[in-house]
This record gives structure tokens, sequence and C-alpha cells, in this order.
């Protein structure tokens, strides 16, 4: 199947064209989109080939969407284009083991006239096991996202009710091409139930789901009996049997939604009494049924995140001794919880990640915390790379750095989970996407000193705060030794923006600080603004009385820029 | 695949925990209570020994095998460990009301161990609740009967492995209120609800019969048989006819309890019991002949129109006429003191300290099925007891241990502020300010009646 893909799509390019001067096909391009060469070489890179391996420094030769060679003595085709790799550090490209990106909820089928609540057709129950997700994907933002982030192929899963359908392995490459890479991987399954109608509850899933699965079973056995014996009655085919078939045969795996520890063993539960072959998708809270996931052989897709710190943060010095006694149990769940990947690894469980509902741009952040509470590099590099490949049984193609492989890279600026590391590229089925990476947090132009940092001019600034965005300029002029100026912000009263002058205008080696007074309802507040200033860009915080602190991030006009 | 998995665990030496796991069994020696064992009288100053969960001795000047926690209980009185027939503490679902019959549904797949009910439930000395599906549907799901035994995340850990199977029926309002109002569809009357229950184990009737001719027709050599459609709902109503099952039904009138009391003897059944049951003193003695007797409230009724005509003399009646009565909680505050409801039937009905302690503890043991293994104080039944500090039916008493399987779960002096099993990580703690007002009755409030008076004057 895959082959055919790579062929169908190398033929593709061929016929439009899209290798051109080297092949001598050179047509006109009026779209101005195909690329002058399928051929890379990322040179003198800092290779990291698969997990676990030490960084070599190496050449890695990609043609055609495939790894043509990985090493320090390459002959590079004279139509390669070169990319300078001295100061990247190349990873294999991640894998999604279970992502809803790019994914749109088919519509519900209209119900017939004659529809009972109690007894649903199985497509309006959300029984559908016939559908799959390549017909629910398009190439979207949120793919783009999770490119960015680093991930190359992406197990898309369909969206639907408790038996929603088949989930398929995409490629994230062009968005032109057919990025098919394997069909029917898995059965998604969740507890979901029905709204108002049957089954409308986990009770109700878990009955339902031993019923469908065992007239699957029921009817493959009539089925082979149909078709071995003469002058057996003719099987009763369905949908609901012919999307069952593979699972029941256990071809295709359940991928069964389970977040808490109850959710699990009541999956483990039903397949136990199934037999069916199991990947746990969307865990959470699954420090306690370790032992129980081993034991059942089942594959794990863990979510690709950590809960949220607010409830932390929020801990207050001068509570009372009973609330304090509850923080302490609170912080304990946390601790455990962002503890429990790292379990994971020591119980030998070999994971993947799932992106689905995980905001794409907080995943590095949630793997560094899990880095830091247990989970070794090596392993959370496995589970971006070769155990989802292994999982969807693409080991030979992907999940590594090897000549013959599918050319999926990620190409950083440091070390993967080092703190600065940002990703300069990613190269997913040969082709390369380029992203913006900031200046290093760290003042490195701070040989300039103090009076290197220009802070005169008009600076746009955002903030996010629970009333929403806010946005306006701050003027910043030099008085003398001392800075002032004005800052605009939006009316509390609701129109329009008002102007307020800045005081305290403070800056000391990079770090900014002023602030204002807004008069609201006849109540005076005082906001204070900090942050550090790197060239042009300000990032900090803006404090606002009692009611706490929020992102501030500003910009300096180049076009406004006062003389000093 | 298993055997693989089995060599494995043998050769890491990995602990699995198959369904084969065991719960904990404990051992204990309570010297010098006054024992209540409610199927044998009252024994004053008399030891009770349990050893690995089952009562071993009951007697006086007994010792303790070494290694085994000896309690004094002078002056303290010793019960077994109540029972409660009708609960939903514990579970995560309660009701899958989406259709008239949902027998294949089962409590037993959404156990919540760490529901903190459970431990309440143990301070008020109830070691086993019967976890019931709820009263949408005629024929709902099959229940769960729980032993507390606190402290497992593991809901295999809680569920009496031993118990046997029981499923919720019901009568009346709700049914006809979910489905036939609220769908459009049958039952919409009483009528309907028996009309449901009769095709019901008619269907099934049929459905075992179907299974039946493809088993014998499919072991003939040559056979062109193919199996019929599976269908867990009918084969639990198959279940039910051949008295693998116990019905629990919610019911309040006379007309409807004897109805399913009819209906049961057409179709042969006798495992069956009236929960709620407010008109039952009606129809006391048809309910004594005919099935398990009823599981009623003390005193709580009027909470809808078929509930109004009710008596608080329910359970005596009941009891007087030979019924099995047990008195259920049905909400996760009264299962903390089932001991008082029991009590009330001593003042309406004049029930002697045995037949109230009865209705908590051996006659829901009956209704259950468990009565062969826990409910008394009796050699050879499992460990399951309660230490009060003054008689369990004094108004004044207060539960100080409790025990399932000779195993501490509760103890008063031991009870801490927070006794969760599962928090959030992610969970925002506020103060919890409970204050008491000892001054006088109406102090810190003089702010609301400024309040008000200047809400008066203020046009």
């Amino acid at each position: 199947m895959k082959r055919t893909l790579f062929k169908a799509s190398v033929i593709c390019m061929l016929l439009g064209g899209s290798i051109f001067s080297t092949q001598g096909f050179a047509q006109s391009d009026p779209t101005g989109k195909k690329r002058v060469t399928d051929t890379y070489a990322i040179t003198n890179a800092t290779v990291f080939t698969a997990p676990g391996k030490a960084g070599v420094k190496a050449t890695v030769l990609i043609k055609d969407g495939i790894i043509m060679g990985v090493g320090s003595n390459l002959s590079i085709p004279t139509e390669a284009r070169q990319i300078a790799g001295d100061s990247l550090f190349i990873y294999p490209g991640f894998i999604d083991g279970a992502s809803n990106a790019g994914i749109t909820k088919p519509k519900d089928p209209e119900k017939p006239e004659n529809f009972v609540s109690s007894n649903p057709p199985d497509e309006i129950a959300g029984i559908t096991p016939w559908r799959s997700a390549v017909d629910q994907f398009a190439m979207d933002s949120k793919v783009e996202d999770l490119r960015k982030s680093g991930f190359t192929l992406i197990q898309v899963v369909p969206d639907g009710g408790m038996i929603a359908g088949k989930s398929a392995v995409m490629i994230l490459g062009n968005e032109a091409s057919a990025n098919l890479i394997k069909e029917n991987t898995a059965l998604a399954a969740s507890f979901r139930g029905s709204r108002g109608m049957y089954p409308g509850t986990a009770a109700g899933v878990m009955a339902k789901f031993r019923d469908v699965y065992k007239n699957a079973e029921l009817t493959k056995t009539n089925s082979d009996k149909f078709a071995s014996t003469p002058g057996v009655k003719r099987p009763a085919i369905n949908d609901t049997y012919a999307g069952m078939k593979d699972v029941v045969s256990k071809t295709t795996p359940v991928m069964f939604s389970a977040s808490s520890e109850l959710e699990i063993r009541r999956v483990l539960k039903l397949q136990k009494e199934l037999g069916f072959n199991l990947i746990l998708t969307d865990l959470e809270n699954y420090e306690g049924v370790i032992n129980e996931i081993k034991a059942s052989g089942a594959k794990v897709l863990i979510k690709a995140e950590v809960p949220d710190d607010k409830a932390i943060k929020a801990q207050k010095e001068d509570a009372s001794a009973d609330v304090k006694a509850q923080y302490a149990r609170v912080k304990e769940a946390y601790d455990k919880s962002i503890a429990q990947a790292g379990k994971l690894e020591a119980a030998g469980i070999p994971f993947a990640f799932t992106t689905a509902g995980v905001k794409t741009s907080d995943i590095g952040k949630s793997l560094k915390t899990m880095i830091d509470n247990g989970l070794s590099e090596t392993a959370a590099l496995a589970a971006l790379t070769t155990n989802p490949a292994a999982m969807m049984g693409l080991s030979r193609e992907a999940g590594t750095i090897e000549k013959g492989k599918m050319a999926n890279l990620v190409l950083t600026t440091d070390t993967l989970f080092s703190e600065d590391s940002q990703i300069k590229h990613v190269i997913a089925d040969g082709y390369i996407f380029d992203y913006e990476t900031k200046a290093k947090k760290k003042a490195s132009d701070a040989g300039n000193g103090t009076g290197g940092v220009k802070i005169a001019g008009n600076w746009d600034y955002t903030t996010e705060s629970p009333a929403g965005r806010g946005a306006g300029v701050v003027a910043i002029k030099k008085e003398g030794n001392e800075f002032g100026g004005t800052i605009t912000y939006d009316d509390p009263s609701g129109s329009g923006k008002a102007t307020a002058p800045i005081k305290d205008v403070k800056l000391d080696g990079n770090s900014l600080s002023f602030a204002f007074e807004v008069n609201a309802q006849g109540m005076s507040i005082v906001v204070e603004i900090s942050g550090t200033v790197e060239g042009n860009s300000m990032e900090g915080t803006m404090a606002v009385g009692q009611f706490g602190s929020f992102p501030f991030e500003a910009t300096l006009s180049p076009s406004l820029t006062a003389k000093n | 695949m298993k055997k693989i998995n089995y060599f494995l665990a043998a050769l890491l030496g990995l602990s699995f925990s198959f369904a084969s796991a065991q719960t904990p069994k404990g051992s204990v020696l309570i010297k010098n209570a006054t024992v209540l064992t409610v199927t044998k009288g009252t024994l004053q100053n008399t030891d009770v020994l349990v050893q690995d969960g089952i009562i071993k001795e009951v007697g006086s000047n007994l010792s303790a095998p070494s290694g085994v926690q000896t309690i004094d209980a002078t002056g303290k009185y010793l019960m077994p460990g109540i029972i409660d027939a009708h609960s939903h503490v514990g579970l995560d679902v309660v009701n899958e009301a989406t259709s008239p019959i949902t027998a294949e549904v089962q409590m037993k797949d959404v156990v919540n161990p760490t529901e903190i009910g459970i431990y309440r439930a143990l301070a008020g000395g109830v070691t086993i609740s019967h976890a019931m599906h709820g009263s949408a549907n005629v024929i709902g799901g099959q229940n769960a009967t729980l032993k507390h035994r606190w402290g497992t995340k593991n809901p295999d850990d809680i569920i009496m492995a031993d118990a046997p199977r029981t499923i919720k029926f019901a009568l009346g309002e709700n049914p006809t209120r979910v489905h036939g109002r609220g769908n459009g569809i049958q039952p919409r009357s009483r009528m309907g609800v028996e009309a449901v229950i009769r095709n019901g184990f008619n269907e099934a009737i049929q459905y075992k019969k179907a299974w039946a001719d493809y088993n014998a027709a499919a072991s003939q050599k040559g056979s062109t048989a193919t199996a019929p459609e599976y269908d867990e709902r009918l084969q639990t109503l198959v279940d039910i006819l051949d008295g693998k099952i116990i019905i629990h039904c919610h019911s309040y009138r006379a007309d409807e309890i004897y109805m399913l009391i009819n209906v049961a003897r057409d179709f042969n059944i006798s495992k069956l019991v009236f929960q709620h049951t407010n008109e039952g003193f009606k129809v006391a003695p048809e309910i004594a002949q005919y099935t398990m007797g009823a599981s009623v409230f003390a005193d709580w009724w009027a909470y809808k129109f078929e509930v109004y005509y009710s008596t608080a003399f329910n359970a005596a009646i009941l009891n007087a006429n030979g019924a099995i009565t047990s008195i259920n909680s049905d909400s996760a505050e009264l299962i903390r003191h089932l001991y008082h409801e029991a009590a009330k039937t001593q003042r309406y009905g004049g029930m002697t300290d045995d037949e109230a302690l009865a209705m908590i503890t051996i006659n829901p043991a009956r209704q259950l099925g468990i009565s062969d293994k826990v409910g008394s104080i009796e050699e050879g039944k499992q460990g399951d007891l309660v230490i009060f500090d003054s008689h369990p039916l004094s108004t004044y008493t207060v539960p100080q241990m409790t025990f399932v399987d000779g195993v501490k779960y509760f103890d008063i002096k031991e009870d801490k502020n927070d006794q969760r099993l599962a928090v959030s990580p992610t969970e925002m703690v506020e103060d919890v300010y409970l204050r008491i007002e000892t001054e006088r009755c109406m102090q810190d409030t003089e702010h609301l009646f400024e309040m008000a008076s200047n809400l008066f004057n203020q046009n």
C-alpha cells in the first residue's frame, strides 16, 4: 500500500513536472509553488539517529522523500539544496500515536420517521465501525501546528460515538500530495454515550459494546460456515459487521479512549472478556493501574499533557492548617501525576503519545515537565518516534534516521529537550518546512551593555487578561537622564482608548519597568509593567493592583523609532 | 498469548492482579462485649474470635492465637455489620434510562470504590450495600452487592464475589413518566408496565428456545444450523426465569405489587423482593406467601403522588404477617444511621430488639441471598462486625469500629479529617468555615435585619 503510494506520488511529481532542471523536465510553473529540487543535504549537523544513540556530526542526504544516506563522507549530488547544519541538531520526525487534528465530524444522519430512542439504528447511536478517518481528514491549521511542533506522521482518529470508526496514518508532507500511509489501523472506541437514546451512559456503552462484538463474532462464524458448507442460510452482513470483521479476526486492534484509572480498568475488563487486541489511548491518570496495563499486553498512548498547575499556584501561604493539609494532598496528587510517565518507563511499558485534546503549543513544555520528574530523555524520544512507529507497524519505514526510511526529520537549534531548544525546520515526506526561531533568551548581545539597550520610541503592546486581549502603544522618551512618556490603553469604561503618563521608568541592564495609573469608576489602580528587552521586543508581565499579573508583550515600532 | 504473559510474570517475579486476586481477610479477638447475635439472642460478656475473615468462635474466656489483635469491648455492644438492601453509593452511573428494558446493563461495570460515601457508610456501621440501578426502567440493570472494603481503588475488591446476581425492576410513576410521557413509548400506564414485563419474559422464552434448538442442531454431524443473534438483554431475562437472578422491584402501590406477584407466579418466578413498598401493609400476607419480602423506608413518603398512602407502621405490619422485612436507605445520608431507622420500628409497631436489628442485618441478607454468609454473629459466618458504645437502637449510640472480613476499616479514634482516597491534581481548595452558634440564637445576624430594613426604606 505504502509503496504504491510512494510510487504514485513520484509519478505525480514527474507528470506534474515538479522535478525539473536536474531531470530535464523544466516547464513553466505559473503557480510558482513547485520546488526547485527534491534533493536536500543537511551538512555537518549533529544527528541523533535513534533514541538512546549519541549525537554524531554527519550529513543527512534526502531525495524523493527518502533518506539516501547519513554520514560524513557522502557525495552530495549537484542538484541537492544544501542546508548548513553546523549549528543544528537532527532528530527523527515525531509520530503522533492518536490525533484529532484535521478531523471534521461528519454530519449526524437524519433520524428516520419511525425512530425509537430505546432502539436507535447503529449509525445514529454512534456505532459506526465502517467509517474511516480518511474521509474526515483534511490538512488544516491544527495539522500545521502539529508539524510545527515536530510531528511528521500522525494517526488520525475519526470523530463519533462509542464506536467511531477506523483510524488512519497520515504523513504531514505537501498538502497537494496524497498523504495516506495506512488505512484501518485501529477501531476507535470510547465510553461516549448517545444523547437521549440507547446507550446513553458508560454502563449502557459497555453492555452494547459486548453485544456488538459478540454478534460480529457470531456473524463471522456463520459467514465462514456459509462459505464452506452447502445448505447453510446466508449470513446477515450489515455495515456494523463489515466494520467489525477485522476486529473480531484480531487483525485490527481496538483503540479505546480511557482517561482515568477506573476507565482503564473498565476497558481491560472488556478486553479480558472479549479478547480483542487493545491500544489504550487518552491516558491521564494511570499510576495505580500500571501493573494491570502491563499484564494485559495492551499498547499505551498517554496524553502529551500534564495537569495545569493553576490550583498549585493558587495555594496561599496564610491558609489555615486544615486548608494547608488539603493543599498538601492536591500537591501530592499533582506531583504523582507528572511523575507517571517515568513510572511507565520504569515498568518497561513502551508507550507513545496522543495529542487529541491537547494544546499543541504546550506539548514541548509538558514533555519537559515529565522529563524533570523521572522520564528519561531516551524514553521520551522513543515515545515520539520508535514506539509509535512500532505500534503502527511502520518500524521499517519510520521512527529513526536511517538510509531507506522516510525523510521525516526534526531540526532543532539545541539538543531536543534543553531549555532554549527551538525547532527550526521540519522535514516531512521530504518536504522542508522552515520556522522562525527567536533569539536565545540569554542576552547574547549583552556585550553591548546597558548602553546597548534602546527603549526610547513607540512600543506596540498586547496583554492577555481574563477580561480579554488588550492592546495599545507605549511611547517612551528620554527626558534628561531619565525616561518618561505616555501609554494608551483600552478605556475600562468601554469605549476607545485612554491615555495616561507613565512614571517610575527604570532600565537596569535589559530589565525595563514602569507604571501608570488607571481611573476606573472612581477607583485609582496602579498598573505596573516589568519585563526584559531583547533587541526590538519586550516580554514581561503587567500587574494590575490586586487583580493579578498578566502577560505583556511589546515590539518597538521601527518606522516610528524616536531618535534617542 | 496468555501463556506468554504467565511465563513472563513468573520470570520477572511480577505480581499481577488477575481476577482470582484475594481480598484482605483479617483476624481479631473482640472481648467482653454485649454480643447482639440477632439470630441467637444477646450474649453478655462474650468474646468473638475472627480468623482469616471468618467468625471462628463465639464464647467466653477465649484467648487470641499468636499474632491476633485483641480488642477490649467491655461495656460496649457488638452487632453484625449493617446491610443496606437499597443504595446507590459507590456507583459512577445509576440510570441507563434510555429503554424500558435494560437488563443487560451491569452496575458491576461502573462501581467506584473511591467514593467517600462508602467510608461514611462504614462510619455508620454499614458493611454491605446493595448498589442498585435506578428506577427509570421497568426492567433496569443488574445490581452489585458491595462489601465496604475501603482503601482500594480496584472495583473488584469491593464487589461481593460470592453474592448472587440481582436485578432492578420498577413499577408505577417513574417508568411511565420516563418512557410513556417522556418518549411516547410503552409504558404510559401501569397496564403498560405489566405488558412490558410479560412481553419481555415471553420473548426471553423464545430466545432460550432458539439457542437450545441451535445448540442441539449444531452438535449433529453435517449440521447446517447457524447461530441466532446474541442478545444479553434477553439472556438476562432467561436467567431470571431460570432462577439465577433475584428481582428487586421498586414499587409503591398495593395494586401494582399484587400485579407483579401474579406475573411472577405465571412465569414461575419466586426470587422476588419488593423495594420501597409503601403500600405493602395492604398486601402483606401475599408478599409473605409468594416473595422474599419487602425492603422499606422507616418513615419516608409523600414525595410524589403514588407515595401518599403511607405509614410508619408499614415495616411492623409486614413483619407481623411473616414477610421478610428490611429497612433501607436509598440515600448516601440515611445510610449513615440505619440503626436509628431500625429503632423507629420500636416506636411505630413495638418491635423487639432482635426484630428491629434483623431489619438491618439478617433480613436484608436473606433478600440479597447472602444470609448463609453474613447478617448475624454465628460461627462460620464472615467477620463483618460493628462495635457500638451503647445499644445500637439507642438514640445516643455512636459506632466505634467497623470490620469487614475481620479487617478494621473504620475506627472512630483513627478517623482523619480527610479520608478521601482520590484527590484531583487540579482541585482548587476553598476554605470551609463551620461555626457553632452557642451564645444567642440570633447572634451575628443583626446585619441581615439592617439590610432588610434598608431595602424597605429605599423607596
